[in-house]
């Protein structure tokens, strides 16, 4: 190969390129076309749609492996896919729809017109399936209301419970959920456009909740019934080199109850047998924004900024402290909150490549949540018996900003050094801390030695100060005067980054290996968090045997370790805990396609599994070590399909998929197990299923 | 640092001020250079690259004849508009001569990311181009094709079932975290990155979609914005303080297990304070501390409440 003459045409290239690049928007006009008649080009016109039908088989009810895919049940489901599109001259429709016959069904219509107006309409549905086969003994006897059953014998504890068997009754714990989308945007003008997205999110089911009665609770299969739209509007003028839009961005969320009844099942006294769950009230959210951007192309220089006002709104009527009649209690000081939260965002950004091998950025960004909501004194009951010590709601408010500098520079052509200085600020009130700064410092090298391999390194550390850990605000909260919340704590974190990728063009594998750390001390923490350590590495391979196979093999470690302490005595730290968490992953493939020019094979292995140490050591009460907390998920999954015809293509697919977890929390813990609280029973997960599915695939339009 | 508002805003503006000088008083240069486009466009074009993989691009929006801003809307510049002029590229070559590259897009394309991205943001700079140079992926010179398959009938970054793939190419560890026991539903196509981030980039730290990462966490659990009567401070703050977004081995995406993780912050004595041993497991003594839902078995709105007995969240 003649190297000097490649070198100069590719230099010749890259000039040309530079310009043809600064150039294009004025060539458009200047470049003769009349002679460009695409006579070859096939566009599209008419109908194009490839339908997808068939049926799927699944072995049995899994709840986790059946979590937001539809295939939560053992039984028979009917596969509906396809996906089409119409073009006419000027407009074009195109059309999704996936997992039709499944709960997990979504839907999608898309369209453009002329470069003035693109639209979309889109449906899902994700269905939830937490847990199957929990029991519960109460009864949703209307909307908002738990009773228990008519026999049903209270007691001073589960134990006692005599009719406790005889009442309980499986209910799943399952939700769906639905988006319904609608959205688009049309230019005015060249230069200005307006876009509109319109979401209306449904939520119906049941979710766990603790319903407390102080010294007792009960599991309880909470109905929630929630509705939230949500709606983004923009108005933008663009010009070549800048853009200014102004957005209103409204969301409202409600609740179809104000709270949930329950029937204590507890020894109760007269009159406190029900009790109320408040739900989530509903609320709203409004903020507009001025956003910009202008690129000064000569100096290769871009600047953006974002202003942002919002308004977080909750006014919904309060329950009653209590509704035990019995209970004498002060009037609320107001019927509802009337809650009030403004948040305020500015963000600026100046990005420049200005000075030649180099790139500056300066940013710097501000957020502020001022929390407005009237402060009272309230009562409050307990248990629906016990009036409790008068205690005022405390509206939180921060600020918060960022300023951040960092650099790249191209030191050689192979290598570019980059570094970076930011510093944090946050601010809080009626909090333990009211000032925190943290300064973070990082620099990278990035080595290129050819267009094959690029190995980075990137390392830092951070430092977060604090003014002054208020002890004596601490102590009004009941908190041990030792005690450091991780969040507010002082914390020196180092951290570091490796990733090398090897790709090489005449070569057909390329391979990425990924590595991370980071170190974090409390060092002036005598209780609470005082260390976490995080590594992981990941791995990637990708092998492509010849232009109709590939291979894939893909890898992941990760260690999380942290260290807490606490006192017993509520004195001097008296007991430590050390949690450990590793995760692992493995997986690969293959993808092999046109066997004897008819069939694709495809097959896809993952392995992860998770496991979770707690060790714990009391100077009061001794040592332990937990059970470790492990979860296993294999997943196979083999497709092989069939082209008949260019039209009609027969698929077949296989999965088998397995989830085993180990879990103390819920493991031998029925409705019963423990005696202060009646639990729903859920089990740790033990499923595996295998899943067949049979279909076709059938084009039909289009150009072939 | 004690800046209010308006004194933030000084300052960045005085920044902008500042820079603003020096950055107009540069210069580009004045470079002027014959570029030959192809004789036929398109249809020279198609002489060679006739594939299905290349054809496709036919099926989407960017070669309609009727869209005049479009590639392939009349009197612009069809195949060259993206991959440059192909005036030199496309005529017979002498044999042993290599052919003069075009703009590919591909893994052997010698032109840089920059200028490859600038074809793409030539045209696409409403709103993405201008926040594009402030995003971690200029910085780490990802090329817009690196994600897009822009001749693709359907770029598997634009749907939902297929983006988190896409991205996890480079972000392995959050492929990784995906495949923890408690995720969001990526693995089962129902969510996609963009859900959560901007992956353009823009102004927002992590390049979130919304301004901050509770307001990006509020678009799907608004029930969890409130404002509540009695909040829970870090809830308010960042829900990323006690959940792992992208996956984690603990339920609810939990960065630790209850007791432990609720014992970083609240030492109060009685209850909280005590070291719960593993004698409270179901195999001994039953702790409504620990078995089940821990803490949360009686305090159930972690979140907040709205209840005006509610001030220890427990109803």
């Amino acid at each position: 190969m003649n190297v000097f003459k490649l070198q100069t045409s590719r230099h010749l290239f890259l000039v040309t390129m530079a310009v043809a690049a600064l150039v294009t928007t004025a060539q458009s006009q200047e470049v003769d076309t009349s002679d460009w008649d695409c006579e070859f080009c096939p566009f599209e016109s008419g109908y194009r749609a490839d339908y997808q039908l068939g049926v799927t088989n699944v072995s049995d009810d899994a709840a986790y492996l059946g979590d937001a895919n539809g295939y939560s049940e053992e039984g028979n489901y009917a596969n509906v896919d396809g996906a089409g599109s119409y073009s006419s001259d000027g407009h074009q429709l195109r059309w999704l729809v996936k997992d039709l016959g499944l709960d997990s069904r979504y839907a999608e219509l898309a369209g453009n017109r002329q470069g003035k107006l693109d639209y979309s309409v889109s449906y899902r549905e994700i269905p939830r399936t937490q847990f199957f086969g929990s029991e519960t003994i109460f009864q949703q006897s209307t909307s908002d209301t738990l009773s228990l059953p008519a026999n049903w014998v209270r007691a001073a504890n589960t134990a006692g419970m005599s009719e406790l068997n005889t009442g309980l009754a499986v209910r799943d714990i399952d939700s769906d959920r639905s988006i319904l989308q609608i959205g688009g945007r049309y230019k005015l003008t060249n230069r200005i456009s307006f876009s509109a997205d319109y979401r209306r999110q449904e939520q119906q089911g049941v979710d766990i909740a603790g319903g407390s009665y102080f010294f007792q609770a009960s599991q309880l299969a909470k109905p929630i019934d929630y509705v939230t739209d949500s709606a983004d509007f923009d108005i933008r003028y663009t010009t070549d080199n800048g853009f200014l839009s102004v957005a209103w961005y409204f969301s409202d969320f409600e609740s179809d109850t104000a709270g949930t009844n329950w029937e204590n099942p507890f020894t109760s006294a007269p009159g406190s047998e029900f009790a109320t769950l408040a739900q989530a009230p509903g609320n709203n959210f409004n903020q507009v924004s001025l956003l910009g951007g202008y690129n000064f192309s000569s100096t290769r220089t871009s600047v953006a900024f974002s202003v942002t006002a919002g308004r977080m709104t909750q006014n919904r009527a309060f329950l009653p402290y209590t509704s035990n009649a019995n209970v004498v209690v002060s009037p609320l000081p107001r019927l509802s909150l009337d809650g009030e939260v403004d948040t305020s965002n500015l963000a600026f950004s100046i990005t420049t490549r200005a000075i030649k091998k180099a790139r500056i950025k300066l940013e710097y960004r501000y957020d502020e949540r001022d929390n407005g909501t009237l402060q009272d004194v309230w009562s409050g009951v307990i248990a629906e018996a016990f009036v409790t010590a008068a205690t005022t709601n405390i509206p939180y408010s921060f600020e918060r900003s960022r300023l951040g500098l960092s650099a790249d520079y191209d030191l050689f052509d192979t290598v570019r050094v980059s570094g970076g200085y930011e510093r944090k600020q946050i601010d809080r009130d009626f909090q333990e801390v009211a000032e925190q700064t943290e300064d973070n410092g990082w620099g990278r090298v990035r080595w290129s030695p050819n267009g094959a391999v690029q190995i980075d390194i990137k390392g830092g550390a951070s430092r977060r100060d604090i003014d002054s850990y208020n002890e004596v605000f601490a102590a009004t909260l009941g908190q041990n005067p030792l005690l450091r919340k991780y969040n507010l704590a002082f914390r020196y974190r180092t951290f570091g980054e490796l990733t090398f990728v090897a790709a090489f063009p005449e070569s057909p594998v390329t391979f990425t290996l990924n590595g991370l750390f980071a170190d974090d001390s409390y060092t002036r923490s005598i209780m609470g968090l005082t260390s976490g350590e995080e590594l992981g590495f990941t791995g990637d391979l990708s092998w492509a045997l010849g232009g109709k196979s590939s291979l894939y093999l893909t890898g992941g470690f990760e260690n999380i370790d942290s260290e807490q302490f606490g006192s017993e005595l509520f004195a001097r730290e008296d007991w430590r805990a050390s949690n450990n968490d590793e995760f692992i992953t493995v997986g690969g493939g293959v993808r092999i396609r046109e066997i004897g020019g008819k069939f694709d094979f495809q097959l896809d292995y993952t392995h992860s599994e998770g496991t979770s140490e707690i060790d714990l050591v009391s100077n009061v009460s001794g040592q332990s070590q937990f059970p470790d907390l492990e979860s296993t998920l294999e997943y196979l999954r083999a497709q092989i399909s069939y082209r008949h015809s260019d039209r009609l293509e027969l698929v077949a697919n296989l999965r088998y998929q397995s989830f085993l977890a180990k879990n103390w929390a819920l493991e031998g813990v029925g409705p019963d197990t423990i005696l202060s609280v009646l639990s729903l029973g859920a089990q740790p997960y033990d499923e595996d299923t295998l899943i067949f599915g049979l279909g076709f695939k059938y084009s039909i339009g289009g150009q072939q | 640092m004690n800046l209010q508002l308006p004194g933030r805003i000084a300052i960045v503006l005085s920044l902008g001020v500042f820079f603003s000088p020096y950055i107009e008083a540069q210069s580009a240069d004045d470079t002027t250079s014959d570029i030959e486009y192809s004789r036929k466009g398109a249809d020279t074009c198609i002489a060679c690259h006739d594939d299905a993989d290349t054809l496709a691009i036919f099926q989407t929006k960017h070669a309609l004849p009727s869209d005049p801003l479009g590639p392939f809307g009349h009197g612009q510049l069809q195949c060259e508009a993206c991959h440059g002029p192909g005036g030199d590229h496309s005529p017979r070559v002498r044999r042993g001569e290599e052919r003069p590259p075009i703009i590919s897009f591909g893994p052997d394309d010698v032109t840089s990311v920059s200028e490859r991205n600038e074809m793409c943001l030539n045209c696409h700079n409403d709103g993405i181009g201008f926040s594009w140079n402030h995003g971690p992926h200029d910085v780490d010179e990802i090329a817009c094709a690196d994600c897009h398959v822009s001749h693709a009938p359907r770029d598997a970054v634009m749907q939902t079932s297929t983006q988190p793939e896409v991205c996890f190419g480079c972000h392995q560890l959050q492929r990784s975290e995906t495949l923890k026991a408690f995720s969001h539903p990526f693995f089962e196509g129902n969510m996609d990155c963009n859900g959560c981030h901007s992956s353009h980039g823009d102004t927002v730290a992590t390049t979130l979609a919304r301004q901050t990462v509770n307001e990006t966490c509020y678009e799907c659990h608004a029930e969890k914005r409130g404002p509540f009567l009695w909040e829970h401070a870090p809830v308010s703050e960042d829900c990323g303080l006690c959940h792992s977004p992208h996956g984690s081995n603990h339920p609810g995406m939990l960065t630790r297990r209850a007791p432990l993780l609720c014992q970083s912050c609240h030492s109060q004595a009685g209850h909280p304070s005590i070291a719960y041993q593993d004698d409270g497991l179901a195999s001994g003594t039953s702790s409504q501390f620990l078995l089940g839902q821990a803490c949360l078995n009686c305090h159930s709105q972690s979140h907040g409440s709205n209840h005006p007995s509610g001030s220890k969240l427990l109803r």
